[in-house]
């Protein structure tokens, strides 16, 4: 091959990553996702419970709940075959199962924490419970799911709640544990109520922006260097795709409900306190008995450390542990460390706790 | 309809749009003019020097295109006249959070990273990705410094309220605007389906109530239970129609005994009354015998008395008398009151 003909080949290779780098920025990232096979066993609303279909011969009689948050979609928690926690916890014999939100609309704007605490979990649950046939269950919620989980805890103690873990689920909004986000919804610069009426639900995309502008430089722009990076390095894209789509993936947050966590959580801070009330039933996690398994991240800028550790002196458990790996909020869940660390983790406990 | 939007007539949309395009073209105007007595925050004031500068530099280069052959003399020019035109910028004031200060640091920081090694890479990316990585923890500073300072979040606030507050507003003259068109508009939509999740509502209550009993009384009813309950419910039947003879039996047997256990009671409680008086009378005569006897003891103490007296004048007369003489000494003898009648009577010999 002559000179020429290599520096040409070059070029084309080039500019078809070139190419390939334009066309995600421009049309967004394109991956297939939450693929772990899995069956509708109840939907009320936009949400829907998933019941995973086993691959291994069921292990363990209690199953699994996954309870994600109002925000961002639930499917982080199953991203690729072979980066799914998921599918890891199906591929270990344990009865899976998640509640999906789903995507808010107009008509939902009224929907609060109320009912969702009250009248989609609990409903949910009587269904796990049903199609396990078992007696009690285990729950697992993420992030704001993690803080509804416990909510849900505190109002409905003993069984059929056997165990719960808390992942990166935050309960304690003091302004010095909430870095930016205490900045930016204090009381003094942010009325929920303006952005509630205006919007009726709040947009995914700002909700995103919100989140993003916590690191904006590592979100905004880190991420693309990365892509180009991969993409220059021919590196497997799969991992930044799905990542990237679910980033871009926001949706609504429900009017009623942000009202009341950027009112009662962020500027009031009443969980902690024993103040949340809803319909008149005091959410005391003092109520909270069951063994308690509670994650955080050392480099999670959403929910820092102490936000959720504050849970591990709120609650009435005996056998409760506090357990802190060094990632970040979403980098907790996915990816090889994830493998090596939280999965493993999470397994272990479940099988001394599921039997 | 709300109320609100009852209140105000309908503009056409692209109406309101161009009201507040023109709106916002004055507010650009006036504060690019330097209008000092500007009434509107700007929340994009950081990007006006920056997009002021970009073109400056761009024509400082354009003077001099022979030299833009070269990337290391083409990115020097680039920084020199970027860094200059911020420095400009920076001179001239307006930048609130200060940042053309450390966005000017930043770059010099970065140049000389860059430029550490002596070559710059040809390729846009590799390029791109050395001046990310010179810069990128600077940035992240300074953006930090920014976003996290009182100042940064109090403009986004007044911009998030005028932009909240303009929403609102085209939002409802848009749902006027294809309510006079009588167009069904998303609110019309959202009620409708908002009708859907109540009767959802309703039909999930249903489906509980169904689990619930199912998961805790019933079970399933095989013909042998249903078999075995009409035998049972036969027998239930036969025992029944025996029960009205029986009742008339047991009713005349009752009677009777119930009958004479009534006389008897009766007769009991007549005699009741009698045995009270007779109860009220001895109660009586007791109070009586007990006023005798404390009449009893006081006159026992008096005739106790009387004869200690008597019995020492007596002896006191003997002793004058020098006779010896057996005397009678009369002792009193505490009794119980009831026998406590009279004294008794012992006789002792004088010494």
């Amino acid at each position: 091959m002559s000179k020429d003909n290599a520096t040409s080949f070059d070029m084309e290779d080039t500019l078809k990553k070139y190419r390939a780098g334009v066309q995600i920025m421009v049309e967004g990232a394109k991956a297939q996702t939450g693929q772990t096979p899995k069956e509708v066993i109840w939907a009320k609303n936009k949400a829907k419970l998933y019941r995973y279909e086993p691959t291994v011969e069921k292990r363990y009689p209690v199953p699994i709940l996954l309870i994600y948050a109002l925000i961002n979609r639930p499917y982080v928690l199953d991203l690729m075959p072979g980066n799914s926690l998921v599918e890891y916890l199906v591929g270990k014999g344990f009865d899976v199962y998640m509640l999906d939100w789903g995507i808010p609309g107009d008509e939902d704007k009224n929907l609060a924490f109320e009912n969702y605490v009250l009248d989609y979990i609990p409903r949910a649950v009587k269904k796990v419970l049903r199609a396990a046939n078992a007696e009690e269950l285990t729950m697992l919620g993420f992030c704001m799911g993690g803080t509804m989980t416990a909510m849900y805890a505190a109002l409905f103690p003993g069984k059929p709640l056997r165990n719960l873990i808390l992942l990166t689920a935050p309960t304690d909004f003091t302004t010095e544990n909430t870095g930016l986000y205490g900045l930016w919804t204090s009381e003094k610069y942010f009325n929920p109520d303006h952005m509630a009426e205006a919007f009726g639900n709040i947009p995914g995309d700002l909700v995103d922006t919100g989140n993003r502008m916590v690191k904006p430089v590592t979100n905004y722009v880190g991420s693309y260097v990365t892509m180009w990076d991969r993409i220059m390095q021919d590196k497997s894209m799969d991992t930044w795709l799905a990542m990237n789509k679910w980033v871009n993936d926001g949706i609504p947050f429900a009017g009623a409900a942000f009202r009341q966590w950027i009112r009662e959580f962020y500027q009031q801070n009443k969980l902690v306190k024993g103040e949340i009330k809803l319909r008149g039933r005091r959410v005391d996690l003092s109520n909270i008995t069951c063994a308690v398994l509670n994650i955080a991240g050392k480099k999670d800028h959403i929910c820092t450390v102490p936000q959720a550790e504050a849970t591990m002196n709120a609650i009435s458990s005996a056998d409760k542990e506090f357990f802190v790996l060094d990632a970040g909020h979403v980098g907790l869940l996915t990816g090889s460390d994830a493998k090596r660390t939280l999965w493993p983790k999470i397994s272990t406990w479940l099988e001394l706790h599921s039997r | 309809m709300s109320e609100e939007s009852k209140d105000q007539g309908s503009i056409d949309p692209m109406e309101l749009w161009k009201q507040w395009s023109d709106a916002s073209v004055k507010m650009w105007t006036s504060v690019l003019d330097g209008d000092k007595e500007k009434t509107f925050m700007d929340p994009y004031g950081m990007y006006r020097p920056w997009l002021k500068t970009v073109e400056e530099a761009q024509e400082q280069l354009k003077s001099n295109p022979l030299r833009l052959m070269d990337p290391n003399v083409a990115l020097k020019e680039w920084f020199e006249a970027i860094t200059a035109a911020w420095a400009k910028a920076a001179g001239a004031g307006g930048d609130p959070l200060g940042l053309t200060t450390q966005w000017l640091e930043m770059m010099e920081e970065a140049r000389a990273k860059l430029f550490q090694g002596g070559t710059i890479p040809a390729d846009p990316f590799t390029f791109f990705k050395q001046w990310y990585d010179a810069s990128s923890e600077t940035w992240s500073e300074i953006v930090g410094e920014m976003i996290g300072a009182e100042k940064f979040v109090e403009i986004a606030s007044q911009f998030m309220d005028s932009y909240t507050s303009f929403y609102q507003i085209a939002r409802r003259q848009n749902e006027e605007y294809f309510r006079n068109l009588q167009l069904p508009t998303r609110s019309d939509i959202a009620r409708v389906a908002g009708l859907v999740v109540e009767m959802e509502e309703k039909v999930d209550r249903i489906e509980d109530a169904f689990e619930d009993f199912e998961d805790g009384y019933s079970k399933v009813a095989t013909l042998e239970a249903v078999e075995s309950l009409d035998g049972r419910l036969e027998s239930v039947e036969k025992k029944l129609d025996a029960l009205p003879s029986s009742l008339e039996k047991m009713k005349a047997e009752a009677v009777g005994g119930l009958e004479s256990r009534l006389s008897s009671v009766e007769s009991k409680l007549e005699a009741f009354p009698a045995a009270l008086e007779k109860i009220e009378a001895v109660e009586a005569l007791s109070r009586r015998i007990g006023q005798v006897e404390s009449k009893l003891d006081q006159v026992l103490d008096a005739l106790v008395k009387f004869t200690t007296n008597h019995a020492l004048d007596t002896q006191k007369a003997a002793e004058a008398s020098g006779q010896t003489n057996t005397t009678a000494t009369i002792v009193p003898r505490k009794t119980a009151k009831k026998n406590a009648k009279r004294p008794e009577v012992s006789s002792s010999e004088s010494e």
